[in-house]
């Protein structure tokens, strides 16, 4: 069964907290990947007014952080935190998956000549747990 | 000999930016030690990121070069090696995002990608994996194994387009005794294509001698290699009258 990702209106975040999961320093190192984000969450319009955020259907709630940096398009890098119970230690192995599923969906969105296919064959081909299934 | 390890490799200082690393960056830090080691009559023996940041600084200091060895490496945006644009796996493995996930969360490189990058992988996974694995021991530590990939030019916006102009200009005006070694495995610089390139730039090279290897041929050649580069220098003495 597929894990699915949807893009979602901000969460209620009281009782919770934001964990690092992820941090891109340079999301336009291929542009295509900075254009998916802008068209995906209106940041022309938006800018940096607010984060966007993720839910993936195993459970978890992600936040994504825009970053600006002068002279480059917006955005110029990308935190991805996970929105997780205040006081509770995050599962670890769960967010592994939870992550590779929302780079599936940002490859997806990216599309040609990227594909989800060569992502899982490139994940398989160096043992990446969450790419061989679910847990 | 000097093994130099490059900050952000090996067991030198690792900074957690990406910014902080650019190709001209690394080959400065190279300039530095030289000079501040006051070495003279280097013999540079480059490999991988080696060519483009040992011949940046050999080409930059030639006063204080002797000769150059150049390994399964390239000094030019074009040819580019057909691996590099691929997009499976190589372009994938580091995309925004995928990079710091493969290759920061997961080790793709320091783990797995070296295993795929030798001949006798059984050999490299007994005596070597572990060495490389252990020094970059955690997702930030590994920034540049992700920063590394994005500085390879594949077309024209890319940022290190004039150093590798320059460089591939230098080399050819280069008289410094030369020797090409190449992996006769090596996937990702094709000897017939970049250990070719690189007697076309430096007619006067001895070589291209082939060894087994895929592209980290050191692990699967190193003794022989370096038998071979003792019997290079021998003959640069001779001819020198030393």
């Amino acid at each position: 069964m597929s894990v699915l990702v949807t893009v979602i209106d901000p969460p209620d975040t009281s009782g919770k907290r934001r964990t690092l999961v992820l941090a891109e320093d340079r999301v336009g190192h291929y542009p295509e990947f900075r254009a998916f984000f802008e068209r995906t969450f209106d940041l022309a319009r938006v800018g940096l007014s607010q984060p966007g955020y993720l839910n993936v259907s195993t459970g978890g709630t992600y936040e994504l952080v825009f970053l600006g940096r002068s002279a480059e398009p917006f955005p110029s890098g990308i935190e991805i935190n996970a929105i997780v119970s205040a006081l509770e230690p995050i599962d670890e192995e769960r967010v592994d998956h939870e992550i590779w599923a929302i780079l599936r969906w940002v490859i997806e969105g990216v599309g040609p000549p990227w594909t989800v296919q060569d992502l899982d064959a490139t994940g398989r081909l160096y043992r990446v747990p969450a790419a061989q299934g679910p847990i | 000999m000097i093994v130099p390890d490059m900050i952000g490799f090996g067991l030198s200082e690792k900074p957690t930016r990406e910014h902080a690393h650019s190709l001209d960056g690394h080959s400065a830090n190279l300039i530095a030690l030289v000079r501040k080691l006051d070495l003279q009559r280097v013999t540079m023996v480059c490999h991988d990121w080696g060519g483009p940041t040992g011949l940046s600084c050999a080409l930059s200091n030639l006063e204080r070069m002797r000769a150059l060895v150049v390994m399964s490496t390239w000094a030019w945006r074009t040819p580019a090696a057909e691996f590099h644009t691929r997009i499976f796996p190589w372009r994938t493995m580091h995309a925004p995002l995928i990079g710091p996930y493969l290759l920061g969360k997961h080790s793709a490189l320091a783990g797995r990608g070296v295993y795929l990058s030798v001949v006798d992988r059984e050999k490299f996974r007994q005596r070597a994996q572990s060495a490389y694995e252990a020094v970059l021991p955690d997702p930030a530590s590994r920034l540049l194994t992700w920063t590394w990939p994005r500085w390879i030019p594949l077309d024209d916006a890319a940022r290190a387009s004039e150093r590798f102009d320059w460089l591939e200009s230098e080399l050819a005006r280069c008289t410094l005794p030369a020797l090409i070694v190449w992996g006769r495995e090596d996937e990702v610089f094709a000897a017939d294509v970049f250990a070719t390139r690189f007697k076309e730039l430096l007619p006067h090279a001895e070589g291209p001698e082939l060894v087994t290897g895929r592209h980290f041929l050191q692990e699967d050649s190193g003794p022989a290699i370096a038998e071979r580069i003792v019997r290079f220098l021998a003959e640069v003495r001779r001819r020198e009258g030393i």
